[in-house]
């Protein structure tokens, strides 16, 4: 992602993504507000508006952390795992949203903060993997050998994701219980809550772009202060 | 050329433990890497083996590297034919150890646990002698050792240096004017 | 520039057998070391004994409780015990001392992870084996199908070890690090405890193989990639 050498400061792609984020934000939660309630949940279902973006760019972070660690693997650039860290650590500021959206929106609606709903247990699940990269970088001193074990956890932790996903599903489908979908799937979508939606799913990307190049910067600079 | 380290540097947080170091071993060559304790010694040996990997600068090695670290590692409950016969199985050699294990005088069937430390120093020139790298890494290889047990290292040694090349870690000036052809003093940053 | 390697003649050039050969020895080994020290294998079985009778103790007496209970607290005493034994079998090469040693041998190293992941496996199998006629005793676990339930028994021990092997091995180049075992494990290895306590489940209670074979094509999808993606990035992270 960052392809200029040596920079000092955010370059303009990265204030442009953090600017138009930042601006559009109000917008989108206006849209979010003003959206008309669902038929069934009622206002409930606005938590949506932040829960299913907030996973959305969660995996995606996720992902983008996969391939910038495979990219390292294969690569051994220092800067693709730069975008690799950075993107997980965005990465779980979102999956935290939208876990704790998941919590609050499964209260009112069943009495209980959690549910093993497939994907909130996967959610969950990666969560505690990408905790676990970060402690890991954390307790290793060596630079080459963090880098390297990192990325490992970065591979091992996604091809995780599918594997964890059909096991969560078919464990719940044996109990016969009441299928929960937290997304739009059961969802009588109004066209203006999907503009919504979509709306703030565009804002969110903008954030994440922002956020992962300017973090990665961070991280950059860190890394030259280290060598110095 | 059997290794070669250009522009070296080692860190361990804050600390450079190696820096700048640049150096060739070729075939045949004997060389004492001389310095007070913690001067890095140990460190420039692992990293010559490709145990470490250095911060800064490269290490190129055309050949096969062990190490011999200072107290030897042995795991304990293996007797001293068996660690030989499972090392050798490992670097993928068929050969016998009994030749060896007379030659250093070792009870081949005497269990690790009951090795003295001169002894387990004598098993580890040993094992060097059977697996024969192309570069020999040995940190400290006189301490412990007695007058019996220095004379077989002198001459593995001697024969070390015709086929391979030796880089020893030592603290002992005489042997290293005795068996180096030059010497790496490190000094203390 | 590289520097043309002078050739070293291998004594006894057997490439890929002996690529196999070294597993078995590397496995062989370190189960010899295992048996002469005793002390490991008696606290590992003490262990699972331990755990067993004190989750009898905490959730019986009645049986249909226990019996209920008896899958999951079978695996979660084998994940537990699995871990102690992965950090043992890189314990076991002294503090790094022997295992510059393994790491110095030719060729690349994803020899001493099969070799460490198949000495796990010799010793956990029985053990697991043990474990399951404790948990027949103790929770009234019922065994009519040893074959199925032996299977399901290697699927899973397979697929806790593959990972377990991976992280145990760049774990022990970090000293007093092992206390992230457990984190990083767990998270990655919840989808062996569910197939493997569902397919225990449904075979104690009599569900025919067909709706079991899911849960073990599930494990074996696990162990496939994971043991290729641990065997895979084992010597990255085992190099310098």
């Amino acid at each position: 992602m960052l392809k200029v050498a040596q920079p000092d400061r955010p370059d303009a792609l990265t204030w442009v993504f953090l600017g138009l984020g930042l601006l559009l934000l109000p917008v989108g939660l206006y849209l979010a507000l003003s959206a008309p309630p669902d038929v069934n949940q009622g206002y409930l279902v606005r938590i949506m508006y932040l829960h299913v973006p907030g996973a959305w760019l969660g995996y995606l972070a996720f992902f983008v952390t996969f391939l910038y660690s495979l990219l390292y693997l294969f690569r051994r650039d220092p800067r693709h795992d730069r975008v690799a860290s950075s993107s997980a650590e965005i990465g779980l500021v979102f999956m935290g949203l939208a876990l704790v959206t998941g919590m609050l929106w499964a209260r009112p609606t069943w009495g209980v903060y959690w549910t093993w709903e497939p994907r909130l247990t996967t959610t969950a699940i990666l969560f505690a993997v990408y905790v676990g990269y970060f402690l890991l970088r954390g307790a290793i001193e060596d630079p080459e050998l963090r880098r390297k074990a990192a990325a490992a956890v970065g591979i091992l932790g996604f091809i995780n994701v599918p594997i964890s996903y059909m096991s969560v599903k078919w464990w719940r489908s044996l109990h016969q219980t009441q299928s929960i979908d937290l997304t739009t799937g059961k969802i009588h979508m109004d066209p203006a809550m999907l503009q919504a939606l979509l709306f703030n799913l565009l804002v969110f990307t903008l954030l994440y772009l922002g956020f992962v190049r300017f973090r990665s910067l961070l991280a950059a600079l860190e890394a030259r202060k280290e060598e110095a | 050329m059997l290794l070669r380290l250009e522009g070296v540097g080692k860190r361990f947080g804050r600390d450079w433990v190696v820096r700048d170091l640049s150096f060739t071993l070729e075939r045949g060559e004997v060389v004492a890497l001389l310095g007070p304790n913690g001067s890095g010694k140990t460190t420039l040996l692992r990293l010559m083996a490709g145990l470490l990997k250095p911060t800064r600068g490269q290490v190129e090695r055309a050949g096969r590297a062990l190490f011999l670290p200072n107290p030897p590692a042995f795991h304990r409950h293996l007797t001293a034919r068996e660690h030989l016969l499972y090392d050798l199985a490992f670097h993928r050699q068929g050969k016998e150890p009994e030749e060896a294990l007379d030659r250093f005088g070792l009870p081949g069937d005497l269990p690790l646990y009951a090795f003295s430390s001169g002894m387990k120093k004598r098993l580890a020139l040993a094992r060097l002698t059977l697996l024969f790298p192309d570069i020999w890494l040995l940190d400290e290889p006189e301490t412990a050792l007695d007058k019996g047990g220095r004379d077989l290292l002198l001459a593995t040694l001697a024969e070390a240096r015709k086929k391979a090349g030796v880089v020893l870690a030592t603290h002992d000036r005489t042997l290293a004017e005795r068996v180096a052809d030059r010497t790496l003093e490190l000094g203390v940053a | 520039m590289k520097l043309p390697v002078e050739g070293w003649p291998e004594v006894s050039g057997q490439g890929r057998v002996g690529a196999v050969r070294r597993v078995v020895l590397l496995a062989l080994r370190d189960l010899r070391l295992e048996v002469r020290d005793r002390a490991g294998l008696l606290s590992i079985l003490a262990f699972f004994a331990v755990m067993l009778f004190i989750m009898a103790l905490a959730l019986g007496p009645e049986e249909e409780p226990l019996r209920r209970a008896a899958p999951g607290v079978l695996w979660v005493a084998l994940a537990f015990g699995s871990t102690l034994l992965s950090t043992r079998a890189f314990a076991l090469e002294v503090e790094e001392g022997t295992l510059d040693d393994l790491l110095l041998a030719p060729g690349g190293k994803e020899w001493i992870y099969f070799g460490k992941l198949l000495f796990q496996m010799l010793l956990l199998l029985p053990l697991a084996a043990l474990a399951l006629l404790m948990a027949a005793g103790l929770f009234y676990l019922p065994l009519e199908r040893l074959f199925p339930l032996f299977l399901t028994l290697v699927l899973g021990v397979l697929g806790y070890a593959s990972v377990a092997t991976f992280y145990a091995g760049l774990l022990a180049r970090l000293r007093g690090r092992e206390v992230l075992l457990p984190l990083l494990l767990f998270s990655l290895v919840v989808p062996v405890v569910l197939a493997s306590v569902r397919a225990t489940t449904g075979l104690a209670e009599g569900l025919p193989v067909a709706e079991i074979s899911d849960w073990w094509q599930l494990l074996l999808v696990f162990d496939v990639v994971y043991l290729t993606a641990s065997a895979l990035l084992f010597p990255v992270v085992m190099e310098g």
